[in-house]
């Protein structure tokens, strides 16, 4: 009918014809659109780009190393005296933070102390976004749960003072372990050099962190002293009476009395920060090598030319061997294989037609990039850093984590003895390329004109040497989310177009101004669906916010809480339907149901599209992940009876699709079932779903309230969906 | 009808004037009578180390071939001496072996400077004897082409300016980033080949030089000769189009690199070479190995008249000096300069101001004729200087005047004794 009408009007504009098309042909669009999607989030391993400094200024590796035997014996024995130290059996935790400061002052550096105490890792939900506070008062420390952090400061000799280094030994000052006291040995050394040469242009800062309470807490909280200064009196009255009579009446401190400063020292705008770990763990390995975290809250990295200055120097510079974290089970994935040997024969048969076409990989290569890009993903998509580098990108500081896990040393554990005692030539094997590196870092870093700026920030690793722009792994996502507003305007036009035939069908005996009402009534159905949508949303919020009193709960096992947290969740929704949602029980009753699902359909699938698109903006990699269980679960969501004309076979395999999807696309049992897939299925605990939601929101990661504002309340319209009367 | 005869014949005199004007251009019978050198680092930053090292080490080579300070205007987009990240404050390497330090005083000598040669400056410590004279955020694409031109504010010091006559040879050496036809300056604006070429023509048309030897030493640098079609003009540059050009070597202790290739290679030719050389510019030319380079040097010769066989290198990196006795500080220009200077006029003013000057440099033509005429008459010292020495020249018995002169010596002792007795 409306076929016949055409003719005569005129004809729409192009670009119209082409919506009308796609809509039309929805159902085809989606399905080419989400296969695409999924089968370019499988090729980003091949599109992967090598890196390249980008920064001119950087010049890594073009300054000779200074560092000499020299510094190197120095430090051993600094580390020596580290361990001693710390055997006492009266140990406090002030001894090392005060041999740290005595070899600053000795050096020629400013030093001073830095107490904190741990911020409560506690679920706020006012203050989620907020920056951290430096006003937050804490009540209840004992004198013994302050941290000490060591600072120790290098003026550039003729430099502005407007910028500065900052380098960071977390070292836990309770109980060092020889990898802590090796890196803070290494720091040690490089810094010593730096109190000598001519050409630093940045303050560096040496941040010895006390990790009684964490690697992050005592990097976090040093960070928000320094970017908070207060003005006026002492700040903290209570450490000064705690920490105080301890660290300053100590004979030790008579004589450099005046060089450790009482007050908080600064140097300029932290430029870029450096955290040295050396491993403790033996990594059965020929190489040394050198892992690199990068990730920080919600996603946010680095600058990249920051990490290919790290990977150029330690591969190019010093030999190591440099990894990124990936997915260890990925290795052995047979379907990778498969993917990746397909890949390749792709590869050879396009270089076999044009020899110019050169974008294969080999399979190994493939597996070894989708493992990375798979860990490199989910830590982004946590939202939760992956080191104490973390603190800095709250500032707007690039910052990496450089872990050492050195070869020699602890693969000979009988010689440990030796290269503590004997220093020199011989034993420079292990320690003396990182110390190479650290220099040769803090030198290119030094030479930086302006903030880091010229490389991506937006990126994911598929190996320390390559990395997929933001450019190339938008494009899965935006396959994947483009179906979700073709569906809900088609469903939107179908259930209006179908809806005139049977309300005629109804209404042919009724007088024409019940018609017309109903008409006007009929094109603001969607408003009903909407509020359905709008309530189950409402509810998600409700449900974000609960973990909040459950925490009150005294003694709770991470299991009961959440089955308190379900249980109460699906109480709320009960409650929440009853309460509002009989008035749009109302409406389906005076309304046909048939289009009813369909209208709450294309709400709920266009409120999902509004929620991913907002949450890439947020963090890319949650929105990628969620998009994979949210879109094919709410594009298949029918109604389980519904009346069509198809075989009976057909509506059983949709139901069992249906059932399938709204069963992976359950929060927890999506989380349950990566668990499985990534580290066996063996030893599974309800509770770890607490753990590991609770990590999320201490760490303040969007990623749960993404799971619990947009995630969860699709998954559960697409059930009512389901279950839907028709 | 007497003022319209009088309007024709002054813009037939005017005419005439022009024409003697480029018959000199053409025939370049004027005499080379002195040498300038601009030498332009256009970049920025501590990376571009070697930039500066290239013009550092420019600027001693015409220096040690002659060229004095005062004709040498030194352009410096940065400061690397005094850098921080300097490993070797306040010097200026352009070799690893850092034997020769391109910021010292003198260039044989390596002395360690002293911080009693520096003076604060904005901040910044400078060398008190060397002349930068742009330095800095003053190097621009529009003090560039001022100092070209000659196009200055009136509070622009002479040292800052170009003082150039028709009788000038011009070095004029830039190195930078550079491209297909520009040349960057400090990260924030390009020099375009059709500006350097425009700039080159005003100069010819102001009677700014004689022979103009352009040397560049950036990625791409033929291309901006393109545009060039002065007479006189003789260009040459690092690389061709599409081509790069490359860094000699890095310094691993200053962890720069500190010179670029063609740089490097122009350097070691005039190392061999002193004031007195007769070499000729072809074996310059020829003496850039593209192997060597990384890059092909391309020059620039069909504007230039002479043959490059005949023309000594020295024509340009060195300094001949005409040197004019004055009799006093301010009548020296006026006797012999002053007049020439004055016949060459720009052409783009208008014609009224011309005939204005025209009149006006008539009228200090006559002044100054008569002023010749009559020298001898004004200045009595000078005279009887001259009288005397015209006496001196015609004594030919010297002996016999020395002779003369101890005894008459003698007698004057011998009577201011008697005297004091």
């Amino acid at each position: 009918m409306a076929k016949r009408e055409e003719p005569p009007k005129a004809k729409p504009r192009l670009l119209i014809r082409a919506g009308i098309l796609i809509i039309t042909h929805s159902l085809l669009v989606s399905v080419i659109c989400c296969t695409a999607g999924v089968f370019a989030l499988l090729l980003l391993p091949i599109l992967a780009k090598n890196t390249y400094i980008s920064e001119n200024a950087l010049l890594p590796g073009s300054a000779r190393s200074m560092l000499s035997p020299h510094e190197f014996s120095d430090a051993n024995k600094f580390v020596k005296e580290i361990s001693s130290s710390n055997v006492e059996p009266a140990s406090t935790g002030i001894e090392t933070p005060r041999l740290i400061a005595q070899h600053i002052a000795d050096l020629g550096g400013e030093v001073s102390y830095h107490k904190f105490h741990p911020q409560l890792n506690k679920f706020h939900p006012l203050h989620f976004f907020s920056s951290p506070d430096p006003g937050i008062v804490q009540v209840n420390y004992s004198c013994s749960s302050y941290g000490i952090n060591t600072v120790g400061i290098i003026r550039a000799p003729r430099g502005d003072g407007k910028e500065a280094i900052v380098l960071v030994t977390p070292y836990n000052s309770l109980n060092i372990t020889p990898g802590e006291a090796l890196s803070l040995g290494l720091a040690y050394s490089v810094f010593s050099l730096l109190t000598r040469v001519s050409w630093l242009a940045k303050d560096v800062i040496w941040l010895a962190a006390d990790s009684r309470h964490g690697e992050y807490a005592p990097v976090a909280a040093w960070l928000r002293d320094y970017h908070a200064p207060t003005f006026g009196g002492p700040r903290k009255p209570n450490a000064e009476i705690c920490g105080e009579s301890a660290l300053y009446e100590s004979k030790a401190n008579q004589f450099m009395g005046s060089k450790i400063a009482d007050h908080f020292r600064r140097a300029g705008t932290i430029a870029a920060g450096l955290v040295i770990k050396v491993a403790d763990r033996s990594v059965d390995i020929t190489r040394d090598t050198l892992s690199i975290y990068a990730e920080a809250s919600n996603g946010q990295m680095p600058n990249l030319d920051l990490i290919n200055t790290v990977n150029y120097l330690a591969v190019h510079g010093q030999g190591l061997l440099v990894k990124v974290e990936k997915f260890w089970s990925f290795l052995h994935s047979k379907w990778l294989k498969v993917f990746g040997e397909i890949f390749e024969s792709v590869g050879k048969v396009a270089k076999s037609l044009n020899p110019q076409w050169v974008f294969g990989i080999s399979a190994m290569e493939y597996i070894e990039g989708t493992a990375t890009l798979a860990s490199s993903l989910y830590n982004q998509a946590l939202g939760v850093p992956t080191g104490p580098h973390g603190a800095f990108r709250d500032y707007q500081v690039d910052a990496i984590t450089m872990e050492i896990s050195p070869k020699l040393y602890w693969s000979h554990k009988a010689k440990q003895a030796e290269v503590f005692l004997r220093g020199g030539r011989l034993v420079l094997l292990f320690p003396f390329k990182t110390f190479m590196l650290v220099e040769g870092v803090l030198r290119s870093i030094n030479n930086l004109l302006e903030k880091f700026h010229q490389s991506f920030f937006l990126y994911l690793l598929t190996s320390p040497s390559k990395f997929v722009s933001v450019g190339v792994y938008m494009i899965a996502f935006a396959l994947l989310v483009a179906p979700l507003p073709v569906v809900a305007a088609s469903l939107y036009s179908d259930a209006n177009k179908r809806g005139p035939t049977s309300v005629k069908h109804k209404l042919s005996s009724s007088p024409i101004s019940v018609d017309e009402a109903h008409i006007t009534f009929r094109s603001w159905r969607w408003l009903s669906a909407a509020k359905t949508v709008f309530i189950v949303h409402l509810w998600g919020a409700v449900v974000t916010l609960m973990p909040y009193f459950i925490c009150q709960l005294p003694n709770c096992t991470p299991t009961t809480s959440l089955l308190v947290w379900v249980s109460l969740s699906v109480f709320g929704l009960v409650v929440l339907h009853l309460v509002l949602g009989s008035p749009s029980a109302f409406v389906s009753a005076s309304q046909p149901q048939e289009k009813e699902w369909a209208l709450l359909k294309s709400v709920t699938v266009s409120a999902a599209f509004v929620g991913l698109c907002l949450m890439s903006v947020i963090n890319f990699a949650t929105a990628e992940i969620g998009a994979l269980l949210i879109v094919p679960m709410c594009l298949m969501a029918l109604p389980v009876r519904l009346n069509t004309s198809a075989h009976k076979f057909r509506a059983v395999a949709r139901a069992a699709f249906n059932v399938v999807f709204i069963l992976v696309g359950c929060p927890v049992v999506a989380f349950f079932m990566l668990k499985g897939v990534f580290e066996g299925f063996k030893n599974i605990n309800v509770g770890e779903f607490w753990f590991w939601v609770e990590s999320l929101w201490v760490w303040n990661s969007a990623t749960y309230i993404f799971i619990c504002m947009v995630h969860l309340p699709c998954w559960v319209l697409c059930i009512y969906i389901l279950l839907h009367p028709c | 009808m007497s003022k319209t005869l009088l309007k024709c014949l002054l813009l037939a005199s005017l005419l005439l004037c022009w024409s003697y004007h480029c018959n000199a251009i053409a025939a370049s019978t004027t005499a080379h009578t002195n040498n300038w050198a601009v030498l332009v680092c256009t970049s920025r930053f501590w990376f571009n180390y070697r930039h500066m090292a290239n013009t550092l080490s420019l600027y001693r080579t015409v220096k040690r071939l002659g060229i004095p300070d005062e004709r040498i205007i030194l352009m410096l987009a940065d400061d690397m001496a005094c850098n921080s990240r300097n490993k070797y404050p306040a010097q200026v390497f352009n070799n690893e072996n850092h034997k020769l330090n391109l910021y010292g005083d003198n260039v044989e000598d390596d002395k360690r400077p002293d911080i009693r040669d520096f003076a604060l400056l904005n901040g910044l410590y400078v060398k008190l004897d060397t002349t930068v004279d742009y330095r800095g955020y003053e190097v621009t694409v529009e003090n560039f082409l001022r100092v070209l031109t000659g196009r200055h504010e009136t509070s622009v010091p002479r040292s800052k300016r170009l003082l150039s006559d028709e009788g000038s040879h011009i070095l004029l050496y830039m190195t930078g980033h550079g491209g297909d036809e520009f040349l960057k300056f400090q990260d924030s604006e390009e020099l375009q080949s059709h500006d350097l070429a425009d700039a080159v023509k005003q100069m010819k048309e102001k009677c700014r030089f004689k022979e103009l030897l352009i040397m560049i030493d950036t990625c791409q640098a033929a291309t901006l000769f393109s545009q060039l079609h002065s007479p006189g003009v003789l260009a040459i540059g690092s690389s061709m189009k599409g081509e790069n050009s490359y860094s000699h070597h890095l310094d691993p202790d200053v962890g720069v690199s500190v010179v670029d290739r063609f740089t490097f290679y122009t350097l070691a030719f005039f190392e061999r070479l002193n004031i007195y050389d007769n070499t000729s510019l072809i074996s310059l030319f020829g003496s850039y190995d593209p192997d060597k380079l990384a890059s092909t040097a391309y020059y620039r010769t069909d504007l230039f008249q002479q043959r490059l066989e005949e023309v000594p290198v020295t024509n340009f990196f060195g300094s001949v000096m005409e040197t004019i006795h004055t009799d006093s500080a301010y009548r020296a220009l006026s006797g012999k300069d002053s007049s020439k200077i004055r016949t060459c006029l720009s052409l783009d003013q208008s014609v009224h101001d011309v005939m204005q000057r025209l009149k006006s440099s008539d009228v200090r033509r006559q002044i100054s004729e008569t002023y010749a005429m009559d020298q001898h008459g004004t200045c009595p010292f000078t005279r009887m200087r001259s009288i005397f020495n015209e006496k001196m020249d015609k004594i030919e018995e010297i002996d016999s005047l020395v002779n003369c002169g101890l005894a008459v010596m003698f007698s004057l002792v011998a009577f201011s004794t008697w005297l004091s007795r």
